[in-house]
């Protein structure tokens, strides 16, 4: 084995093992708080057993799920659908790009909350509300992602491409965007872990149905079990969907292995 | 096969042909090509040699189309290949200093690239990349990446890929002169053989004199600004006195004006008269 090889291999190894470890470590701490917590003047609603846990697991509503999940893949698609094109009109427009781009940077410096806070003053429907936040914030992350990407594509390849002669839209579809597709991958990683996040908040203050009015519901009943259980529940949701995208990034960028 | 073949590729004029440049930090004028006169007859293979900076990389680009003349006029036929430049889909493939494949695609792939832009069936681009692989020795390669192949066999898939849609004008810019000896003399043969069975014009711009002298019907020697040195018909030269035409024109490109032994091919190098 090579030293490089075993330089990769280590980490993949133990990683498993190392996960195992702490989240055992963490899982016996906090069982041993949960039985300790009256002797220690805890609240005993505060750290609740594993029992209660799977328990709140257990009467998890899975339309709640399916709703919020829904609102990111829906949005995400939205953002990554207009963020690109926004992209390939900028770069192809200096123009353009010199009149959208302080207006990007601005958006993204606009806080979260300052979004939702604007949707609820502005739009009356519920998941028009919680899309345009997601798609406010999701939106100029894939744009910005896309933009740099297109401009680091190499002077090599794209004098090679233009020698060809192609049209606009083949200068696009066999250049720009192939070239693309290996940051578009990493944004879409980013964009998911945010979104996910922002839905939460968003359902939180606005909505009747998802995960975020669930927590909502905990919150107001002092549930610190369904807290955890629906927490469990949007981090496994974050997992899943990453694994989605690294598949089909595996897939998709086999050239490169 | 295009429909410039059937009528024969087109010949192609450069009158009084200037390039400015303007630096981009000081905005100071650059001139990279200055009053370039030149005519290539059809199905000639042109090599342009000169010193690095001389302007043959621009003479390149403007060839391709991709930069246009400040002064001056370059037409293939009748047409120019910066303002007809859509005209020239197809016509005109050229073949670069590094092989530039799109990583992403697998040689196959790479190779058809041009006959995709043309509008060709896949299942023709298919077939026709594949023969243009397998005449280059490639034929159990098709399906590899770019990274998966060395150096001499992603230059056949660039080559392949320009002699796939059998261009009026072929262009190489140092397609060569990365690759060791004997790749680089295997594919120089190999791109001559194919260029001259294709009725292309070729024009290779090259620093290796060697290289020009191998393969050009005519060597174009540029001076400074790309200032017409030396226009030289190879064939006119016998096989016996490469070497003191390689030394002329290694004469000419150091002292920028044209050594005189280029205007005697078959006569003995002129001597200083004599004092009786």
């Amino acid at each position: 084995m090579s030293l490089e090889e075993h330089r990769e291999s280590v980490p993949v190894l133990n990683f498993p093992r190392q996960t195992f470890v702490s989240l055992l470590v963490f899982a016996v701490c906090w069982e041993t708080l949960s039985h300790l917590a009256p002797y220690l003047g805890i609240p005993p609603f505060a750290i609740p057993s594993f029992v209660k846990i799977a328990r709140s697991i257990a009467d998890i509503t899975p339309i709640d799920i399916v709703v919020t999940l829904a609102r990111v893949i829906a949005a995400l698609i939205a953002s990554f659908v207009l963020g690109v094109a926004a992209a390939m009109a900028m770069y192809r427009s200096e123009t353009l790009d010199n009149y959208l781009h302080p207006m990007i940077r601005i958006l993204m410096a606009v806080p979260v909350v300052s979004w939702i806070l604007f949707a609820v003053l502005w739009f009356p429907g519920v998941e028009f509300r919680i899309g345009f936040v997601l798609v406010v914030v999701c939106g100029p992350v894939f744009l910005v992602d896309a933009l740099d990407a297109m401009r680091g594509v190499p002077r090599e390849l794209r004098q090679m491409m233009r020698s060809f002669r192609p049209t606009t839209l083949q200068y696009f579809r066999k250049l720009i965007l192939p070239a693309i597709v290996p940051t578009i991958f990493t944004s879409w990683k980013v964009n998911i872990s945010l979104a996910i996040r922002v839905v939460t908040i968003a359902e939180l203050v606005g909505a009747v149905t998802g995960i975020g009015h669930q927590l909502s519901v905990a919150q107001e009943l002092f549930s610190v079990s369904d807290v955890f259980a629906w927490t469990i529940v949007l981090v496994a949701l974050l997992f899943l969907l990453e694994a989605l995208v690294a598949r089909v990034e595996a897939r998709l960028l086999r050239w490169r292995t | 096969m295009t429909e410039g073949q059937v009528l024969g590729p087109p010949p192609i004029q450069v009158r009084g042909l200037r390039k400015v440049f303007r630096q981009a930090t000081s905005g100071q004028a650059v001139v990279a090509i200055d009053r370039l006169d030149l005519s290539i007859a059809p199905r000639e293979v042109v090599a342009i040699v000169g010193q690095t900076g001389c302007g043959k990389s621009t003479f390149f680009d403007m060839m391709i189309g991709l930069e246009a003349p400040t002064e001056g006029t370059l037409r293939i036929g009748d047409k120019s290949p910066h303002s007809d430049f859509d005209f020239f889909r197809g016509r005109i493939a050229t073949v670069f200093q590094q092989d530039r494949l799109l990583p992403w695609r697998s040689a196959l792939d790479n190779a058809r690239l041009p006959l995709e832009l043309i509008g060709v069936a896949e299942d023709e681009q298919r077939k026709r990349a594949m023969a243009w692989l397998e005449r280059l020795g490639l034929g159990n390669f098709v399906n590899a990446y770019p990274h998966e192949l060395s150096g001499g066999m992603r230059q056949r898939v660039a080559i392949a890929r320009a002699f796939a849609v059998q261009p009026d004008i072929l262009l190489a810019d140092e397609a060569f002169g990365h690759l060791d000896e004997v790749t680089a003399a295997e594919l120089r043969e190999t791109f001559l053989a194919l260029a001259r069975e294709c009725g292309s014009t070729a024009i290779l711009i090259t620093h290796q004199l060697e290289e020009a002298i191998g393969v050009g019907d005519r060597i174009v020697v540029f001076g400074k600004s790309a200032k017409l040195l030396a226009d030289i018909h190879v064939k006119k030269w016998p096989k016996a006195k490469h070497a003191q035409l390689r030394e002329a024109i290694q004469a000419t490109l150091q002292s920028n004006k044209p050594d005189p032994r280029l205007h005697d091919p078959r006569g003995k190098p002129k001597r200083g008269k004599t004092k009786r």
